[in-house]
Order: structure tokens, then C-alpha cells, then sequence
């Protein structure tokens, strides 16, 4: 308490700011926007305005306190140098629980650490994942990025009945707010110019996917259990999936994001989601090994990955087996024609996964479904940056339930009461028109509200990351 | 930067309270540098876009999806990027076989549904969108499917009636039967009346016989017909009786379901062409063919069994014009087609000139971006806004056209025929600058801009030859002229309206408020069409006065009616811009449309000498033009990136040097 106190005595006294906004900024940063601090170039929630030189964000204060204090030995107040130092630590690390940081000698390992809810990303969890990816970008010590799951999860996803408890109502902006910073990190990872290295070690879903498919390599194992489930929750497959499943081979991404379909780790891999196989019981070697890399080139990190990687054989009644009937049906130009070529194709063999596939598009929110083959197929055109201002868009109008309110009811019935049967309004494909549709893919109609930022990217970006704007 | 560096960075900037960007570090290696990351765009591109492409925007991306993730469509991988674009290597067999297996794997996914069994204009507006996002992957894919649902389908659907229908339609949705249209020979193109291929009534057995009497009657030139087609279109001169009734459209076999040429039909393959290659080109000889009496397309004209001629439309000149009527469809598409080439091959030189330097200014400074150089926007940024006026003005033709009516029928024909001219020679003229603005890497093929010229080249000579086309419009226009003066009828139609009014005092240019403003713009191109249109009326009555006749004067006033054209079209252009415009709300939007029709209307000013000539542009307000091109073109070139990306062109589509294209070239990239 003490610290945090002569923190606030000493923001107030050197950067001239005044005692309520200092209260205000330090406890509340998440219910303001980001701006760009005039420093760093980063995008912050955690700023001050400064007279002459606008907005500087807390970390780059404290750069500027820690100077000014150790520049003068006879400060009398050093020890408020300390206890700023201190509490800034608390604050921005007092989440540290959640997020783990191994330092290695050029490694960051970052440890999801939420077990119990497999790792599902809270919004401290998201808001510290990019300040951790902002500060080891420029951090020229660390070359590269190890992000792995404690327990039988990578991460199960975003924390979305969380959103939903605090999204209710007028008050969507703070789910908006949510999944702001969260694009943004996927944003982030996209364009990274480290390669960032995840070990899919466990349950991958949603925005689990959206915290280490963007990266550069993607490490499946035995363990993998991979799902874009978003659709039967009546919300769609966002994350940046619009960038990312469109890559895959053929139509797979279609049918991945719209049946919400389980993936393995072969088949993973074979479509291209992970780079890598490794088996589990020689992750800890791999990642001992990875430690001891000293540059972020991706030849060498990819040569590293691959002494420990294995190709494993995909099952026989795997989906990757049947691309030619995921692409000769979901390639078809709306929802209602995949359906039927689905049909066609049951009618004439019989195979379980025909129908289990066909079941799931039922069982899944009409609205869902509309609304991400549009934004798969728009996604395929565009660059990723692209993909999620346009995924911003749709969520905020989701969150605001403009046309449907599909996203609470999939909450209610999957998260909260889990009775598993949501009854979704409307209720079937073809009350949904092109024309509602369009509601989600135009702009929020609020003063205040802005499509999604983007955080700056600098000009020295590796040639896999310049591919993907 | 590591930390300590960073810090000391930021400690600085603090102390000395500037704000420049990090220091350079000379680096003796280039580096690309995407130009997405300099600037965030200043409107909205996905609004942009909706306005150039201007419909059916989902199926379109639908469709580029159906491209990219095909094997058919020749994906290479270079840069971190897919890029779809046929294999040129190919012999020109290949390339047809090819073409042909696109298109069957594209009918095995719909695409085609509803191409020639559906009505109304969604129907409609989708067949141009999907359409034409498949010209921007390969004319010659375009060509095969025009000539088969839009000529041989379109003449069925026009010219044929319900047992046409019934019979053919579906089976030419679905490919069980290719067609062809056979109209061209070798000894007439555009003067399609003179055709020598004879269609003779024998009400024996109630056939036609069809013959070629000639070397020149040959059918040249007959898309399909070279390799795949089963059926064609004849258009021949109709003898019954003796008498030559004109020319009328029939339909024919010419293989069998096997591939084999039919009896009494000879074939043979145009060859290699400077483009289109993945089009079979054929030229057709029929010895005296027999076709039953139901294969004469009869909605204008038929032959009773015992041979009797019967026509609703008397006047032979009418009929001869109903059996024009689908080319009007293939201009459109045309005009169309034109304005998405040049759309790909700025795209392309724009992105290239924002991330290749050349030269420093200072002796240690870094090169010169090209997209910095004033004379490297002077070459483009016209050109973008040229661009930017085709595309409404085609949105603008292709909605008249799935509105039409009988009544609008002359308009679509004299605005389609204009724009087809005008755009595909803009086209042409863009590609070459652009193929130029990229240097040696516009000369590969991968890059696309240069090959795209040979592609296009031809689109200036099929489906009537330009200069012909901008007769039909000044012809068209003297009508119109003369229909008011001897008639005293009002302008009404054409965007003549106008001319009833006085002709208006034109507001001196030199000022900058002026000469962006779009009334005095419109203004002045009102005059120069008002003062060419009576100029031309007055040249051909002279002409006719000394006793020429009505044709020949015609043909001796061609400068002007060449320069009535032009100046039709780029006044009906300029006020489809304005219109756009007008409809827009207050914002970004709005002001580059402002800056990009000021743009476009500066430099059909600069460019064409009959404002001068007209006497409504002064010699200091030609300058004053120039200068004012110039400063538009700088006022542009912040925004070149955002008027390109919203052309909606996937970078598939695009080539190699739009995007990395020191990665794309690296040692890494080469196959080994």
C-alpha cells in the first residue's frame, strides 16, 4: 500500500499530471482506449500526457524516472525511486500467475498458466501476452519465443462467459475492449519479427489457436486436440481464422471453421496448421535445445525443431482422407448448397463422417454459419491485418446483438447452464439474408467507436511476416 | 536495439523534446519494405471497393477463392505468396486443353448455374461479376466462356424462340453441347451484311443447305471452333426461292459428342496468335450442309415448310439490326474487361513504384522511391484516375444494360459502342505505361503487365473494330443533330439534354477554385462536344451540297467524327463521375473522388487538342491545365496504395513484383 501510494506521489510530482487521473490511469487502464506512445510507438492503454511531448506511456516514465533518479546521487528521495520501481512491478506483474516468464539466454518461455479453466485467455492475460511480445521485440536480448499450456491444455480459448457476464447490456464496450487487445496480439504474432515457437501440447481451441497458429512454427504433438468450435457457441471463428483457415489446402478451412470439426496433431500437420510433430516425451529436450539458440534466423530454429520432429500417419477415418468431398462440397458458394451437396454426397455412400459433419452444420447458429463463409471467403482475398479489422467489426456488432443475440444463448446453453441446446433466433439458414448479414460486415454506427487499430509495425519484418500484409 | 540503446533512445527524446524517427542505419543490403506499413489509408478501401466494383461482391471473392485453391489454375509460390496465372510455357495445344479443364472444373463447382437459364438482373449482374473476375485470371478462359454462353447462347436466347430454348439452353449450361459462332470471314469482318456463305431453302426435303462458294466465304476466326466446339452459329445470306432474303443466323453441328468433324464440314486452326493462345481459333468450310428447317433461328424472320418467307420486321436494314443485337451483350462485357486489365497492371506498377528506389539526390542519401518522382506520378496517377472514371462509367453501362428496355436499346448501343472503343484503347495505352513504369520487370511474363498487352491487344479489333464503333456513335449523334434542327424535336436522351440550352459563358480556368470545379469542367466538355457535333453536321452537309452522297461525306468528315467520339465518350464519362460523386456523403470518400475527377477531366484537356482547336480552352489555360495535372498527381500519391487496394484484386492475381519481390527472386526461390 505504501508503494503504491509514493508511486502515486511520485507520477504526480515528476510528470506533472494530476492526482485523481494518476489514480484513475493506474487502477482502471483497461477501461481506456490505446493510444500510440510518442516514446516507444507502441500502443498503450497505461499512458499520461505529457506537456511538450504528448502521450508517454507508464513505461517509458518509469525509463525516464529510473534515469532521472540514479542521475543524481544526492536525490534526497531516492528511495521513491525504489518503491516506484516496486510497485510498478506489482501492478504489471501482479497478474504474473497467470502468464509464467521463463528467462533463458535468448529465450522467453511463456507458460499460459490458468489450468483449471485450461488456460482460457482472461483479458489481464491477453493485455500482459502483448506487452510481453512489444517489450521482447525491441529487446534485442531475446531472439526468440517459446509459448506452451500448464496442464492438458495449450489454451482452450478466450475467456468468453467472462466477456459475456461483463458484455451484457450497454455495457459491450468492455467485451469489445476485450477482444480489441486480443486481435491486436494476434496481430502482433502475425507480424512478429521473432519466431515465436508453440508447443500445441494439449487442447487447442479458438483463441488458443489465435495465440500460436500466427506465430512461425507450431509444434503438434500426440496430444493435440485442435478446434474451432466458435460456430455451435453462436459466434464465429475469429482470432485472425479468416486469414489462417483460408490458407489451407483446398476447402479444408471451410469445413474446420463451420463444423467446428476436432483436428489431431497428424492432421494438424498435414494441413498445414502446424509446422511441426514432435511426440511429447522429447518436448523438454526440444525446448532445452531451443534454449540455447542465439539468433532468430528461422533456418536454424526450423532445423532444431525438425531433429526432434517425426511425421506421424494420419488415422484412417481421418477428414484430411476426404479433401476431395470437403472440396467438391464446401466450395460451394453458400451455406444452404453445401448442405445439399452434403446430402448428395450421404445419399450416394454411407459414411459416418458424412453425417456427422452434416450434423454439425445443423446443430450450429444459422447466423454463425452465414456470416463466417463470408468472412472465410473475403478473408482468402485479403491480408491479415485486413481479416481481423473486419473480424472487429463483426464481434462488436455480435456483442451488441445487432441481429442476432445467437452469442449469449450459445453462452447460456454451452457455458453457463450447459443444458447444450440453444435455441437459436433465427432459426434456421434461411431466415438469414444477404442483407443481414451485411449488418455485421459494415461499421458500428457509434461517435466514438473506430475500426480496430492496428498496432505499428516497423519496416525491418522478416519475408514470412511482409507475406502475410 | 538492445535495451540499453533503447533507453538511452528514449531518455533523449525526452530531454531534447524531438520527435525524429529512429536514426537510419546505413545498410548496404536493400531491404523490402511493404508500403502497407507507411501510412494508414485516409478512407475506407472495403467502401472504395464497393464502389468500383459495384455489385456482387461475395460471389466474386467466392470465385477467386474457386481459382486460388484449384491445382487447375497454375498456383506458384514465391514470396511467401500464391500467384495464379496460366502456364505460358505451354504449347498452344496445352494451353487449350487446359482452358477447357478449368472451365469443366469450374461448371463441376456452379459457377455456371443460371448462366443462360436464369433471368432478371441479379442473373445478370452475377454472370458479369463472376465473369469478369475470370478475364482478371486469363482472357483466354473469358473468350472460350463469351463465345459459348454469350455467343452461341445468347444468339439461341435473342435470336431463337421456345423450341431453341427448350432444346439447347440447359444443354449449353451444362456443357453437354459447345458452341461457336460463326459469323466472321476471311473476306468480311465488320461488314457483317456482305458475308458470302449462302444458306439455301430446299422445301423437297425442308432443309437448309448451307455452302461456302468461296476461298473468302471461309468462317474465320471462330472461337471454339478449332478444337472443342460441337455446334456453331451460321450466320449466312438466306436464299429461298431465288431470293436473297439478307443475312439470318441458323444452327449447325459440326462434331459429333466424340470430337469427330461432322460430314461435309471442314476445319482447320487459326494458329498461333500474338495472345489468347488457350483459345482455339478455327476457321470452317461447309460443302453444301444440310440442316432441318427448325435450326433457322426464326424470332425475326422465319421459312414456312413450303418455302415461304415470313418476317414481322419489313424493313430489311431492322431485321438486319435485330440479328446484331447479342454483340451489344459482348461490348459491355468488352468495355468491362478492359477497365479490370488496366486495374491489374496499375495495381501492379503502383505497388512496384512504391517499393523499388532508383537514384539518390544527395551523395550518401538513400535512392529515390520511382513513386516519388514527379514524373513518375505524372505517368500513373492520370492513368489511376482514368481508371477510376472507366470503372463508374462501366458500373453505369452495365446497369443500363440489365435495365433495358426497348426504348434504351439505341442508348446501350451507341454508349456501349463508345466506351467499348474508348476503354479498350485506354487499356491498351495503360498497359504500356505500366508495362514501362516497371522497367525490365514488366518485360516478364510472371509479372503479367506485359504479356497482358499481347492478351488485350486484339480486344480493340473483335466484336466491331473500334474506328468503325466510334462511326456508329458520331453517326448516331449527326442523327440526333439533324433530327433537331430540320424537326425542331428537343435533345432528349444520350446526355444531349444540354444542348437545348444556350450554350453558357465558361468561367476563365486560371483560378484553382475554377478549374476543379466539376460545373466549369462539365461545362467546357459540353462545348467541345456542342461545337464538334455542329462542326461535323455542317462539314457532311458541305460535303453533300457538292453533291457527294450521304455516305461518302460522311466517310471525307472522318477527323471530325473520329473527334465526336472521343469527346462523347469522355463527357458521358466525366458525368457518370460527377454523378457518383454528387451521391457520396461529406468525407474522405467525397474529397478524392473530388481530387481523382479533377484528375481525369484535367487530363482529357491536356490531351486533346479539339478544346483547343474548339477555341473554348485558351493557350494559358492549357498551361495553366498542365500545371494543375501535376499538382493533382502529387495531391494523389499519398493515397495511391489505398486507390489500388481497393480494387479489390487479390494478390493471387496480382505478380511477383507487386509485393516482395526480393524474396520472390531470392537464391531460395529458384528451383534447383
Amino acid at each position: 500500500m505504501q508503494d503504491s501510494v509514493l508511486t502515486l506521489l511520485y507520477i504526480h510530482f515528476y510528470a506533472r499530471i494530476s492526482f485523481w487521473k494518476t489514480i484513475f490511469v493506474l487502477f482502471f487502464p483497461f477501461t481506456l482506449p490505446h493510444y500510440e506512445c510518442d516514446e516507444c510507438h507502441m500502443l498503450r492503454n497505461t499512458y499520461f500526457r505529457r506537456s511538450s511531448i504528448g502521450f508517454s506511456c507508464l513505461f517509458c516514465l518509469y525509463e525516464y524516472s529510473s534515469f532521472f533518479v540514479s542521475h543524481q546521487p544526492f536525490f534526497p528521495f531516492n528511495f521513491l525511486f525504489w518503491s516506484f520501481r516496486f510497485s510498478f512491478f506489482l501492478f504489471f506483474h501482479g497478474f504474473d500467475d497467470l502468464i509464467l516468464v521463463e528467462h533463458k539466454l535468448s529465450a522467453r518461455i511463456l507458460i499460459l498458466n490458468r489450468p483449471k479453466q485450461l488456460n482460457a485467455l482472461s483479458f489481464q492475460m491477453v493485455s500482459r501476452l502483448l506487452e510481453l511480445f512489444y517489450d521482447y521485440e525491441s529487446n534485442s536480448d531475446v531472439k526468440l519465443v517459446v509459448m506452451k499450456g500448464n496442464g492438458r491444455a495449450f489454451c482452450a480459448g478466450g475467456d468468453v462467459a467472462a466477456v459475456v457476464r461483463y458484455a451484457n447490456g450497454d455495457n459491450w464496450k468492455l467485451g469489445a475492449k476485450f477482444f480489441e487487445i486480443e486481435y491486436q496480439m494476434n496481430y502482433l504474432m502475425a507480424t512478429y519479427s521473432k519466431p515465436q515457437i508453440s508447443i500445441l501440447n494439449g487442447i487447442v481451441m479458438g483463441g488458443g489457436a489465435g495465440a500460436s497458429i500466427h506465430g512461425r512454427f507450431r509444434v503438434a504433438t500426440e496430444n493435440t486436440v485442435f478446434a474451432m468450435p466458435e460456430t455451435a457457441l453462436g459466434l464465429f471463428p475469429d482470432v485472425g481464422a479468416s486469414y489462417f483457415l483460408s490458407r489451407l489446402p483446398g476447402f479444408f478451412g471451410e469445413y474446420v471453421g463451420l463444423t467446428g470439426a476436432r483436428l489431431d496433431g497428424a492432421e494438424l500437420l498435414a494441413c498445414g496448421l502446424a509446422t511441426h510433430f514432435v511426440h511429447s516425451s522429447k518436448l523438454t529436450s526440444l525446448e532445452e535445445a531451443l534454449c540455447k539458440v542465439e539468433s532468430s534466423d528461422t533456418a536454424a530454429v526450423s532445423a532444431i525443431i525438425d531433429k526432434y520432429s517425426e511425421q506421424p500417419l494420419l488415422r484412417e477415418n481421418s477428414a484430411y482422407h476426404r479433401l476431395d468431398i470437403i472440396n467438391k462440397c464446401f466450395s460451394r458458394r453458400t451455406i444452404e448448397e453445401i448442405l445439399s451437396s452434403l446430402e448428395r454426397e450421404a445419399m450416394n455412400t454411407a459414411d459416418d463422417w458424412i453425417s456427422a459433419t452434416i450434423q454439425s452444420l445443423k446443430k450450429a447458429s444459422p447466423t454463425s454459419l452465414k456470416i463466417f463463409l463470408r468472412l472465410i471467403r473475403e478473408g482468402k482475398v485479403q491480408g491479415v491485418g485486413q481479416c481481423l479489422v473486419t473480424e472487429y467489426r463483426i464481434v462488436c456488432h455480435v456483442l451488441r446483438g445487432d441481429f442476432s443475440k445467437d452469442f449469449f444463448e450459445g453462452c447460456r446453453a454451452i457455458l453457463l447452464d450447459k443444458d447444450r441446446n440453444p435455441k437459436w433466433e433465427p432459426s434456421k439458414l434461411e431466415l438469414v439474408t444477404d442483407r443481414d448479414v451485411d449488418i455485421y460486415f459494415s461499421k458500428v454506427d457509434e461517435e466514438w467507436w473506430n475500426d480496430l487499430r492496428l498496432p505499428k509495425r516497423f519496416n525491418n519484418l522478416p519475408a514470412w511476416a511482409i507475406s502475410k500484409l | 536495439m538492445d535495451r540499453a540503446s533503447w533507453r538511452t533512445q528514449v531518455l533523449s527524446k525526452h530531454l531534447l523534446h524531438s520527435s525524429s524517427p529512429a536514426i537510419l542505419q546505413p545498410n548496404a543490403c536493400l531491404h523490402y519494405s511493404p508500403p502497407e506499413l507507411s501510412a494508414p489509408f485516409a478512407f475506407d478501401i472495403k467502401e472504395m471497393r464497393n464502389l468500383m466494383d459495384g455489385h456482387n461482391l461475395e460471389d466474386r471473392d467466392w470465385l477467386f477463392g474457386l481459382i486460388m485453391h484449384s491445382n487447375l489454375f497454375n498456383p506458384r509460390r514465391l514470396g511467401g505468396r500464391v500467384f495464379v496465372s496460366p502456364d505460358f510455357n505451354q504449347s498452344m495445344e496445352q494451353q487449350r486443353e487446359m482452358t477447357m479443364r478449368r472451365i469443366e472444373y469450374l461448371l463441376d463447382r456452379g459457377v455456371f448455374q443460371g448462366w443462360l437459364t436464369g433471368t432478371g438482373p441479379e442473373f445478370e449482374l452475377k454472370r458479369f461479376a463472376l465473369h469478369e473476375v475470370l478475364g482478371m485470371y486469363d482472357h483466354s478462359i473469358a473468350i472460350k466462356l463469351g463465345v459459348h454462353f454469350f455467343l452461341w447462347g445468347g444468339a439461341i436466347r435473342f435470336l431463337g424462340t421456345k423450341r431453341h430454348h427448350d432444346k439447347w439452353l440447359r444443354d449449353t449450361e451444362n456443357y453437354m453441347i459447345k458452341g461457336c459462332f460463326a459469323m466472321t470471314e476471311l473476306g468480311h469482318g465488320s461488314n457483317v451484311r456482305g458475308i458470302e456463305t449462302v444458306a439455301t431453302y430446299d422445301s423437297s426435303t425442308g432443309e437448309f443447305v448451307i455452302n461456302t462458294p468461296c476461298e473468302s466465304a471461309q468462317k474465320y476466326w471462330i472461337g471454339g471452333a478449332g478444337k472443342h466446339a460441337t455446334h456453331t452459329i451460321v450466320f449466312s445470306q438466306l436464299n429461298v426461292n431465288g431470293n436473297n432474303q439478307g443475312v439470318h443466323a441458323f444452327i449447325a453441328q459440326i462434331r459429333d459428342s466424340d470430337g469427330n468433324t461432322c460430314p461435309n464440314i471442314r476445319i482447320a486452326d487459326c494458329g498461333h496468335k500474338i495472345g489468347l493462345n488457350g483459345v482455339d481459333n478455327g476457321r470452317i468450310w461447309f460443302d453444301n450442309v444440310r440442316i432441318p428447317r427448325e435450326n433457322l433461328l426464326n424470332s425475326v424472320a422465319d421459312v414456312s415448310p413450303n418455302g415461304q418467307y415470313l418476317s414481322t420486321i419489313k424493313d430489311p436494314d431492322q431485321r438486319f439490326a435485330a440479328f446484331l443485337a447479342p454483340l451489344t451483350f459482348g461490348r459491355v462485357t468488352i468495355a468491362v474487361s478492359a477497365v479490370y486489365t488496366s486495374k491489374i497492371s496499375l495495381a501492379i506498377a503502383i505497388r512496384y513504384a512504391l517499393t523499388r528506389r532508383a537514384f539518390s539526390i544527395t551523395p550518401t542519401g538513400p535512392e529515390v522511391l520511382l513513386l516519388d518522382y514527379p514524373i513518375h506520378q505524372q505517368r500513373l496517377m492520370p492513368l489511376l484516375a482514368i481508371v477510376y472514371a472507366m470503372s463508374l462509367a462501366a458500373n453505369d453501362l452495365k446497369m443500363m444494360y440489365v435495365k433495358r428496355t426497348p426504348e434504351s436499346n439505341k442508348t446501350i448501343h451507341v454508349v456501349s459502342s463508345a466506351y467499348k472503343a474508348t476503354f479498350t484503347w485506354n487499356n491498351m495505352r495503360i498497359l504500356q505505361e505500366c508495362r514501362e513504369a516497371c522497367g525490365g520487370q514488366g518485360y516478364k511474363t510472371e509479372n503479367r503487365v506485359g504479356h497482358l498487352k499481347g492478351e488485350y491487344d486484339v480486344q480493340s479489333t473483335f466484336e466491331g473494330d473500334n474506328h468503325v464503333l466510334m462511326q456508329q456513335v458520331s453517326k448516331a449523334l449527326l442523327a440526333e443533330y439533324r433530327a433537331n434542327q430540320k424537326k425542331n424535336k428537343p435533345f432528349a436522351g444520350l446526355g444531349l439534354e444540354y444542348m437545348n440550352k444556350p450554350q453558357p459563358t465558361i468561367p476563365s480556368l486560371l483560378t484553382s477554385s475554377t478549374i476543379r470545379s466539376s460545373q466549369s469542367q462539365i461545362d467546357i466538355f459540353h462545348s467541345r462536344e456542342r461545337d464538334l457535333l455542329s462542326r461535323f453536321a455542317a462539314e457532311v452537309s458541305e460535303y453533300q451540297a457538292k453533291g457527294e452522297s450521304a455516305e461518302s461525306a460522311f466517310i471525307q468528315s472522318f477527323q471530325l467524327a473520329e473527334d465526336l467520339g472521343r469527346a462523347f465518350s469522355e463527357r458521358a464519362v466525366l458525368q457518370t463521375f460527377m454523378d457518383a460523386e454528387s451521391t457520396l456523403p461529406a468525407g474522405s470518400l467525397k474529397n478524392i473522388f473530388g481530387l481523382l475527377r479533377s484528375l481525369y477531366a484535367l487530363t482529357c484537356l491536356d490531351e486533346d487538342a479539339s478544346f483547343l482547336r474548339s477555341g473554348y480552352l485558351s493557350r494559358d489555360e492549357a498551361v495553366e491545365v498542365r500545371k494543375e495535372v501535376t499538382k493533382l498527381s502529387s495531391e494523389l500519391r499519398p493515397h495511391a496504395l489505398a486507390l489500388v487496394s481497393s480494387f479489390g484484386i487479390p494478390d493471387a492475381f496480382l505478380s511477383p513484383i507487386a509485393y516482395d519481390w526480393i524474396d520472390s527472386n531470392a537464391w531460395a526461390s529458384v528451383e534447383h
